[in-house]
């Protein structure tokens, strides 16, 4: 006897996104299906991952998530060139940590010039996050549009306060933005609506909808991304039918579970070990729930998900 | 369109045009076709002309095409005996003249290349910048886009002095607008009036003197037509698109100061396509219908000292206040503080004076902005423990206000004093109760700080439906009386017009969706006879929240046909509700607790359930922690409604809907409430009685069981029995 699969016949369709630019554009989106339901319909485009290069050298990382770029942290283009030119990163995500207004406050300038050399010495895809300080962010983003004009960078976090400052620069100088909103669907698709009234073209938005780490919340982060992902597939909730960035790798490494060694938290095992797979776990877990792009840190984390993403690619014979 | 105006723009147009294709056939044939034209720095080319009509003008040939169109597009001069629509052609002769004058500016680039200074300040022997590069409109034009400038003023002319044309300079900049200057009045221009005055001009302090001709205009207009391109995204020979962002967000408007030639018309008539209207200081005709402006399009001999405010008004443009500015912290933090009897330095209201607040809106013209006036004595003239009366009297002015807005306006004084550290507020309307602790009168606190308070909150949160906003202060007895005694029949007039309006006598309803954060298919519908479960939100809030946030959680819904008038479905709200909650509920009934009932998010203010054995149905409200006649604890109950789910038989429900006429009518109203915790009745006691006689029974609360009768079925059962409660002898529940 054989067993008839239940099928769901999805509306909707997430849009489809090209970032980057030339040759080395990579799409993003295009899904018609929930997360790898390939016997329900398609997935052209496999979630990818953007490896994080930091403007400074991190100073609160533990040992365990350094140790791969400690040759290059404090120099960003050399971290960035290590990513793609070591370990293959796809694409980069510029995190201008330093700019925020509570640590270095780094001027809107030289983070600028930051990423405008960054962006020159890479030519995969470039994401570029601020500090998530509205005002600060307002200074920073303009100021890197400017300085990289054309160069289809994918800059945020776009907030409600600033996103009409940030998201008209974008405009001018055609980069593609992050709609960042604190874990509330309406909230997200609200901003993504403000954003196509500010005239953003549909092609150049990314939804951020906040994400935290496991053990963190991530399941309330989870239920939003697959109630943005439900309600553009199947209500096609149109203003929802954008590709989703989960940026957390920044969230899993601050946390205690990762940074305790094994000395001090013997029964938690090896701490290396344990912050590749809270990182990979964390990354798993977004990905089922409709993540198309994830920020990740370690290499070896980022091995685990790839590989994963493949089998998960892998369509079964119905 | 006044048949003057149209005639003078018309006549105006068809001059420059003629300038335009001199100059172009002098120029061609002293340079040629292929001489490549252009302004300095841009990929936009001629931005009117490339915006409009897509065309990128790049040599002289291509100039010469432009003008073919030109005349094409030129209106014949207004005949004196025939009578017309003059609307149209004027419109086009003002695209026309753009047209032209872009030309001619491109030309005298071409021939006098050192005309313009071609950068962001003006030079010793030149305060002419021409047209502003693409550097300069990259870094300006965004501010457009994201609100730091609204838009700008296009000064034409001349003031009558130099200090009159710095006055309205300064007041344009408070408004962080730009002011683009060309042209001259007998002579004499802006630019250099600024300058004799010791004003510091150029880009950086936003007075951009563009040139000492009218057709430098186009620097403006260019200047804003580029800015929809490069941050609108709109394609060149978008046109309609172009003048639609422009009309939309880009707070621009023409002031022609001295006297209007034909020129200036047909420049001003081009202005009008892109949505900015003409405030003139001298008589010429008026256009006030509204059509392609916002607003009015043409409003003329406005004396020089209104001439800002007036311009602001017409166009539309909303003032932003970003700090209250009075001596003391302000914010939410402060809300809750209390000021006790030794903290106390002066109190008003609140029984122990006469006190009164009341908002009221009035006409555009008799509301003037900013205006703060306080009629008795402040605090600085009176003694620790010294108590006045207390009137506030805040009078809003806007486009979009309507009366039905002034009690929600009102409302908000509560918190918005509150939020002043060491200010306590209490109550509203004529039972308001202030309290001003010494603290804050040591740091300088005064009333008259009220009034910044209400003006720059007002502006903050309401900015979408209001314009201006002033406010008198009274603490005179007399004076207080008067406002008190017209406080009460503006009260009484409110409570009736609330009272009046019905769920017949309104054609849209509002959803709220606020809550689909936690309860995703959860949508209240809200009538105005069935406030929002929370309590927190009726008909007139929403109808205020939808103005303010049009993409926000409150959005109209046309009722539509009446399906059941008892169970209260109407189609357009099945629709609505179908679709808002995501295809989850298919059916939802406004006035029942059996059949579709509405769906509870979480935040209801009491839930109703029915008790079979008295074939009734009990409410508890959130702060009755007891047991309930049906088993369960309100946190229990709470469990079963909430969610977005529906779940016949339980039903989240305000305080107010209990007593409104339309409550559960389907299971016959008020009259089947068999159970009420005590302090629930107690509290809506007074607004039940009304309807206890429109029932026939007076005497109803009295044959509502509470928690002293009993906390169970079987307890409150031989009561109801007793008082022979309407209940038990109505049609079976279930």
């Amino acid at each position: 006897m054989t067993i008839e699969i239940p099928k769901i016949a999805y509306a909707g369709k997430i849009k489809e996104i090209p970032l980057g630019r030339g040759e080395n554009i990579i799409t993003v989106g295009g899904e018609s299906c929930c997360p790898f339901h390939l016997f329900e319909g398609a997935m052209p485009h496999p979630p990818k991952i953007a490896m994080e290069v930091y403007d400074r050298a991190p100073e609160d990382w533990p040992d365990t998530a350094l140790e791969p770029f400690a040759d290059v942290a404090g120099d960003p283009v050399a971290w960035a060139r290590k990513c793609v030119d070591t370990y293959g990163a796809e694409m980069i995500a510029l995190q201008l940590a330093s700019t925020d207004p509570n640590a270095e406050d780094t001027p809107a300038d030289e983070a600028a010039a930051i990423t405008k050399k960054v962006s020159d010495a890479v030519e995969v895809p470039l994401f570029v996050f601020g500090s998530s300080s509205v005002d600060k962010d307002t200074e920073v983003l303009k100021a890197v549009c400017e300085a990289c004009e054309g160069k289809n960078l994918i800059i945020g976090p776009l907030a409600e306060g600033n996103y009409r400052a940030i998201g008209a620069t974008a405009i001018g100088y055609q980069h593609t933005v992050m709609a960042s909103t604190p874990i509330d669907i309406n909230l997200a698709k609200q901003l993504n609506i403000l954003l196509g009234n500010l005239n953003v073209p549909d092609d150049k938005i990314i939804i951020d909808p906040t994400t935290g780490a496991l053990g963190y919340g991530l399941e309330y982060c989870y239920s939003v991304m697959e109630r943005i992902r439900t309600a553009a597939l199947v209500q096609e909730d149109e203003r929802l039918q954008f590709p989703i960035i989960a940026n957390f790798a920044k969230e899993v490494w601050k946390t205690k579970e990762v940074r305790l060694s094994e000395m001090e938290a013997p029964l938690l095992g090896d701490q290396k070990k344990r912050g590749i797979l809270i990182e990979a776990m964390t990354a798993q877990c977004v990905l089922l729930a409709g993540a198309d792009i994830l920020v990740m840190r370690h290499p070896e984390a980022i091995n685990l998900v790839k590989e994963s993403i493949q089998d998960l690619m892998i369509r079964g014979e119905s | 369109m006044s048949k003057i105006i149209c005639s003078a723009a018309i006549r105006g147009a068809h001059k420059i045009v003629g300038t335009a294709e001199t100059k172009c056939e002098d120029a061609l044939k002293k340079w040629g076709p292929d001489q490549e034209i252009g302004f300095p720095n841009t990929t936009y080319y001629l931005p009117i002309i490339y915006g409009i009509l897509g065309i990128p003008v790049k040599t002289l040939g291509d100039a010469k095409g432009v003008l073919d169109k030109c005349k094409k597009l030129l209106p014949a001069p207004v005949s004196d005996k025939v009578w017309l629509p003059y609307l149209a052609p004027a419109l086009e002769a003002g695209m026309a003249t753009f047209f032209a004058e872009e030309i001619i500016e491109a030309i005298r680039y071409l021939e006098e290349p050192d005309f313009y200074t071609k950068g962001e300040d003006p030079l010793p022997d030149n305060i002419w910048l021409g047209a502003a590069d693409d550097v300069i409109m990259r870094k300006r034009g965004v501010e457009f886009v994201d609100g730091t400038a609204p838009g700008f003023a296009a000064i034409l002319g001349a003031a009558p002095t130099k200090e009159i044309a710095v006055k309205i300079a300064i007041e344009l900049q408070e408004k962080n607008l730009y002011v683009f200057m060309c042209s001259d009045h007998e002579g004499k221009t802006m630019s250099e009036q600024l300058i004799e005055a010791g004003v510091q001009i150029g880009w950086p302090t936003r007075l951009v003197s563009f040139g000492p001709s009218y057709t430098a205009a186009v620097f403006a207009m260019g200047f804003a037509t580029r800015a929809a391109m490069s941050f609108g995204g709109i394609k060149p020979g978008d046109f309609a698109g172009n003048l639609r962002y422009n009309k939309d967000r880009i707070f621009a408007f023409a002031m022609p100061l001295g006297t209007v030639t034909d020129e200036w018309y047909a420049n001003a008539a081009g202005a009008i396509n892109w949505g900015f209207p003409t405030i003139a200081d001298t008589p010429i005709p008026q256009v006030l219908p509204t059509g392609i402006c916002t607003y009015e399009h043409v409003v003329s001999n406005v004396p020089h000292d209104q001439i800002v405010a007036r311009a602001i008004e017409v166009r539309g443009l909303k003032v932003a206040i970003s700090k209250v500015d009075i001596p003391m912290s302000y914010g939410p933090a402060f809300e809750g503080e209390r000021i006790r009897k030794d903290d106390l330095y002066f109190e008003c209201g609140g029984g122990r004076t006469l006190g009164v607040e009341l908002t009221i809106s009035k006409d555009m013209s008799e509301v003037e902005d900013g205006k703060i006036e306080m009629i008795g004595p402040d605090l600085d003239q009176i003694k620790e423990g010294d108590k006045l009366p207390f009137a506030a009297l805040i009078e809003v002015a806007g486009r979009q206000m309507k009366p039905g807005f002034e009690p929600i306006l009102e409302r908000q004084i509560h918190h918005l004093i509150n939020y002043v550290q060491g200010i306590m507020h209490i109550g509203q309307r004529s039972i308001m109760w202030i309290r001003v602790g010494k603290a804050a009168v040591e740091k300088g606190f005064l009333l008259k700080h009220l009034g910044k308070v209400i003006h720059a909150k007002y502006h903050q949160d309401f900015g979408n439906i209001l314009d201006k906003v002033q406010i008198k202060i009274y603490t005179d007895e007399e004076r207080v009386k008067e406002v008190l005694e017209m406080a009460k029949k503006l009260y009484k007039q409110r409570d009736e017009r609330v009272e009046g309006m019905t769920d017949e006598t309104e054609e849209t309803y509002y959803s709220c969706t606020l809550c689909q954060s936690f309860a995703p298919s959860h949508v209240c519908v809200i009538t105005p006879e069935r406030t929002g479960m929370c309590g927190a939100y009726n008909w007139l809030d929403c109808e205020v929240s939808y103005e303010i946030n049009p993409t926000g959680p409150n959005q109209p819904i046309e009722k539509g046909e009446c399906i059941d008038p008892v169970l209260g479905q109407w189609k357009g709200i099945t629709d609505f509700v179908f679709k808002a909650s995501r295809q989850k509920i298919e059916q939802v009934s406004a006035y029942s607790l059996m059949n579709f009932p509405m769906t509870a998010c979480g935040c209801f203010e009491c839930v109703a359930t029915i008790l079979p054995l008295c074939n009734g149905i009990m409410i508890v409200n959130r702060n009755f922690m007891g047991m309930t006649p049906c088993g369960m604890k309100f946190t229990t109950l709470a469990g079963m409604v909430g969610g977005g789910n529906q779940t016949p038989g339980f039903l989240g429900v305000s305080k107010h809907y209990i007593c409104s006429r339309k409550f559960l009518k389907a299971e016959g109203g008020l009259k089947r409430v068999v159970w009420l915790p005590k302090m629930l009745k107690e509290e809506i006691a007074e607004r039940m009685e009304p309807i206890c006689e429109e029932m026939g029974i007076p005497n109803f609360p009295e044959m509502i069981a509470d928690d002293t009768i009993g906390t169970t079925e079987e307890e409150i059962l031989p009561f109801l029995e007793e008082k022979g409660h309407p209940a038990l002898t109505m049609d079976p529940l279930m």
